[in-house]
């Protein structure tokens, strides 16, 4: 064995022997796992015809298993799930949202177009209340077409099918106590059996003297026709009695005269919904108000529930309290009732008339419905919401901090509060920036505090938009886009989402490079 | 070495043909109505084939799914089970919000996973029918055996999306053991309550959900005092254009709610909670609600009735009327036999008379109320909701509440009722005119 050999065969670990076999089988059989739901996944877009989705998923199935099964790309082994889970819960949402900011998707426009062309010829099939009406059982023929018995109102028998209406005698008829069994040698479906020939019973017409009968449900039949058509060579829609067509504008299907017809159907329009942020009054004029509002509540929020938080945490740190393990439980109990119910209990608990609060304290202050007594209940709910989170923090950064560095400042004379200075606070900053970064953020977007206990109002007098007092963009956003006007806007949503986005990016990247967060990690 | 490999790889795959085989099996067993046909081809090779290919040999009933809210999906699922067992179908109800069908069904119909059926109210129909999520159904045969109002209220611009089942409205619940006697108008009402309060019997005077501010539970008081939400054309449908809140007779209105306000008969902070808690304790001589609230004063024991409005200065309260009812999905999996439980079924008198056994909802069907017609509560809403209209189903209402409930929230702050319900009027008008 030269020397060379032995350095490769130290180099490279023995390939064969039990550890590796186990582990190489539990990787084998986690990438099947991987494969087989990815397998299913696929099986699932390829019958809803989600063509993106289906060349996704293969994508995203062939790197794993190239990256997991190759021996050569070790560092990608790390990142592939991190990827892969952040382009589809991070990356995606915002693209889809980016995308459906360009399209008209709200009510009205819900449906896709093949879908809209379907229902608007669907539900033009007009019957006459005063037409002919019968009752009738679905048959099967027995040769795979269908046939209908009918009674007629007057009490005649007849059998429909595709060519017309022929008479039949009560003797065609076999009964089975009130069920019908068969007619002229058919065989009578039940409602289970009809059901699951819809698609036939849909398509039959029985053609008669005085119009077409078709299947209304599957014991009615009535004289009905279609008022509209849809011609696919021109994409158009035509009323079939006046002739008139209708031709796809935006989203709708719309005629010379400018006559729309409904369902709309969802399709891309440009940056009209950025347009109108501009030339919706409703926006500009309570804008920097709203926004104004926006940002002291995120900053308060930040700033004293970060003051509540470290203050705790200092007292608890180290202070040789009994029951500090105890204190710490109680403290965290904020943040472990989820945000939904505490605001609902916070929003009774302010009520001004019957709330404990102030029945409690003999007071009479309009908490929620007075504007600056509004703001401030709300920030105060928010500081409640998350000063633990704040506290846990700065508890875990405290306990970080070495203590030598503290005895240190200590020997060298410094005071309690030059040392909070000095040393403690210039420490804990380096690792609570980013968070407190993360957190404005979060803060900004708050949509759960403000929605739940003031639903963004008071109302604020003599404003000619409804923005209320403490509304802030995304709640505003919500009313205007969910509220207000005709139904849901999903479309008009997504754009001022962008844009609430871009103010909130901006915001942390200037904090980001101010604070030289993440000089550390450089 | 190699061997090896080929081994492992016999495993890889045999399990993940497994897990595909595993995945599939229950995918046709939730959703059987449309299995996907070629997804069965890949698990041939497997132990789990067997599940797949048996449910394929022989075809599985059609599954009639109902979306319905807690109070109703019971009874619902009972009909269902009847209708199943004789008709060959299953018939599964499914117990969704009744807050939140009216988008979920906007969502999940178009992709394909809806419910055939839902339980709706008719205010929703704008809506529904604008995105084109409902289907029209016939229901003109047996139209005449429905209260006019409930059949009108199930038609949205010219045309039928529901069956009819409940009516409800609002009415004046008394409590008679602190007031014997049925009040006549508001003055006499507002004198009472306020001489209670002032005696410290009562907390509040008149139990009217408003925090801050609630057009629905105000619009009796408000069509008395000579409002109207919108004018009508001349078929009685609602028009978005006639906006009537800022109405001579509205700004009247307006300024009756002030005077309420000021005296204390009627105060911003109650809310539903405490409505049902201050009535169902005694602590309130009246109250303004529906149906869906007198179980809980019945339960607590308060000896009370259900009355029409009183009058205010001699005008006569219209209540919004809701009408409640079965519609079929535009994207029913089985549309035919969704339409045939609902017209065919549903809306005979006998499943109607069962209905309203069940769940004590006002019913729509004639007969049915006939039937009702020895209960006391549901002749008192019946009465209450005489003069009332249907809520308007037009998807402007979307902005007509929220700016509506603004003004109200100002009044009851104080503010000039006047330039409240202005400013209102004015905000819907542009959110109507830009939507």
């Amino acid at each position: 064995m030269t020397q060379d050999e032995v350095m490769v065969r130290r180099r490279r670990p023995p390939r064969t022997g039990t550890i590796r076999a186990g582990a190489l089988v539990r990787k084998l059989v986690l990438i099947a796992l991987v494969n087989g739901f990815a397998m299913f996944a696929m099986q699932r877009e390829l019958a809803l015809g989600e063509t993106g989705a289906l060349v996704a998923t293969l994508a995203a199935t062939l790197a794993i298993n190239g990256v997991y099964l190759s021996r050569r790309v070790v560092p990608l082994k790390y990142l592939v799930p991190g990827t892969i889970f952040m382009l589809l819960f991070i990356v995606y949402p915002v693209a889809y949202t980016v995308y459906i900011s360009f399209t008209n998707y709200g009510t009205g426009n819900l449906l896709t177009k093949d879908q809209a062309i379907e229902r608007l010829v669907a539900n033009s099939l007009s019957t006459d209340a005063d037409g002919a009406r019968f009752a009738i059982t679905p048959l099967d023929d027995g040769d795979g077409t269908m046939s209908l018995f009918m009674i007629a109102e007057d009490g005649s028998l007849l059998l429909g099918d595709e060519s017309g209406l022929s008479p039949l005698a009560g003797s065609d008829i076999t009964r089975d106590g009130n069920r019908v069994v068969s007619v002229d040698g058919r065989r009578a479906l039940n409602l289970g059996q009809a059901s699951q020939r819809q698609d036939e019973l849909l398509d039959l017409v029985v053609p008669a003297d005085f119009g077409e009968i078709r299947v209304q449900t599957l014991k009615q039949a009535t004289v009905a026709a279609f008022g509209l058509s849809y011609d696919a060579a021109s994409d158009e829609i035509v009323d079939i009695s006046t002739g008139t067509r209708y031709r796809p504008r935006e989203g709708r299907y719309t005629s010379d005269t400018g006559e729309v017809l409904t369902p709309g159907f969802r399709a891309v329009v440009g940056p009209d919904n950025y347009n109108r942020v501009w030339s919706n009054s409703a926006i500009r004029d309570p804008f920097i108000r709203v926004f104004a509002w926006n940002f002291a509540f995120a900053l308060l929020s930040v700033a004293l529930s970060m003051a509540l938080g470290l203050g705790i945490a200092l007292t608890l740190h180290r202070s040789g309290l009994k029951g500090v393990k105890f204190y710490r439980s109680l403290l965290i109990i904020p943040y472990a009732v989820p945000s939904f119910l505490s605001a609902l209990v916070w929003q009774g608990m302010l009520n001004r008339n019957f709330g404990i609060i102030n029945r409690m304290f003999h007071l009479d202050i309009n908490w929620l419905l007075d504007p600056w007594w509004a703001r401030f209940s709300v920030v105060l709910v928010n500081i409640w919401l998350g000063f633990p989170y704040m506290f846990l923090v700065c508890t875990g950064a405290l306990q970080s901090i070495p203590s030598d560095l503290m005895e240190a400042a200590q020997i060298d004379g410094a005071s309690a509060s030059q040392r909070f200075r000095k040393v403690t606070w210039p420490l804990l900053l380096i690792t609570l920036a980013p968070l407190l970064i993360a957190s404005f953020a979060f803060n900004f977007n708050n949509f759960n505090t403000v929605f739940l206990l003031t639903g963004g109002g008071p109302p604020v007098p003599g404003s000619q938009t409804p923005a209320g007092a403490t509304d802030i963009l995304i709640t505003y956003t919500f009313r205007l886009a969910f509220e207000g006007g005709r139904g849901q806007d999903f479309g008009f949503a997504a754009a001022i989402s962008v844009m609430i986005f871009f103010v909130v990016a901006t915001i942390s990247a200037i904090s980001f490079r101010r604070t030289k967060a993440f000089e550390n990690l450089a | 070495m190699k061997r090896n490999i080929w081994k492992l790889l016999a495993v890889l795959a045999s399990v993940t043909l497994f897990a595909a085989a595993c995945g599939d099996s229950s995918s046709t067993s939730t959703e059987n109505s449309d299995a996907p046909t070629t997804t069965a081809a890949p698990a041939t090779t497997t132990t789990a084939a067997a599940a797949t290919t048996t449910s394929t040999t022989e075809a599985p009933l059609p599954t009639l799914l109902i979306w319905a809210d807690d109070t109703r999906a019971p009874v619902i699922q009972e009909f269902g089970d009847q209708f199943g067992a004789d008709n060959g179908v299953n018939v599964e109800v499914q117990q969704v919000d009744f807050g939140s069908i009216r988008d979920q069904l906007g969502v999940a119909g178009p992709a394909g996973e809806g419910p055939d059926i839902i339980i709706g109210a008719h205010d929703w129909l704008g809506e529904l029918a604008t995105n084109g999520v409902v289907a029209p159904i016939d229901i003109s045969g047996i139209a005449d055996q429905f209260l006019p109002v409930a059949v009108n209220a199930m038609s949205y611009d010219g045309v039928t999306y529901g069956l009819p089942y409940s009516v409800e409205n609002i009415a004046l619940i008394r409590n008679v053991d602190l007031v014997p006697e049925p009040v006549a108008t508001f003055a006499e009402l507002e004198k009472i309550a306020l001489d209670l309060k002032a005696a410290g019997t009562v907390d509040v005077p008149l139990a009217v959900q408003e925090a801050p501010g609630d057009p629905f539970h105000n619009y009796p008081m408000f069509t008395a005092a000579g409002g109207v939400v919108f004018g009508r054309n001349a078929d009685g449908s609602y028009n978005p254009d006639d906006l009537g809140i800022d109405s001579e007779g509205g700004l009247a209105a307006g300024r009756k709610f002030s005077e309420w306000a000021k005296s204390g008969l009627i105060s911003g902070d109650v809310n539903y909670d405490v409505m049902i808690e201050s009535f169902s304790t005694g602590k309130a001589p009246f109250a303004i609600t529906g149906p869906w609230a007198t179980g809980s004063f019945a339960d607590a024991g308060i000896n009370y009735s259900v009355d029409p409005f009183p009058t205010v200065d001699g005008g006569e309260a219209s209540p919004f009327v809701g009408v409640q009812g079965f519609m079929v999905s535009a994207f029913a999996q089985n549309p035919l036999l969704a339409e045939t439980f609902v017209v065919d079924y549903m809306g005979t008198k006998d499943a109607q008379v069962k209905l309203y056994e069940a769940g004590g909802r006002p019913p729509a069907h004639l007969g049915a109320i006939e039937v009702a017609s020895s209960d006391p509560d549901i002749q008192g809403f019946a009465a209450a909701g005489q003069n009332g209209a249907a809520m308007p189903a037009i998807p402007e209402m979307g902005a007509v509440w929220s700016a509506w409930t603004d003004a109200y929230s100002l009044i009851f702050s104080g503010e000039d009722s006047d330039a409240a319900l202005k400013d209102a009027a004015a905000q819907i008008r542009d959110l109507i005119a830009q939507g």
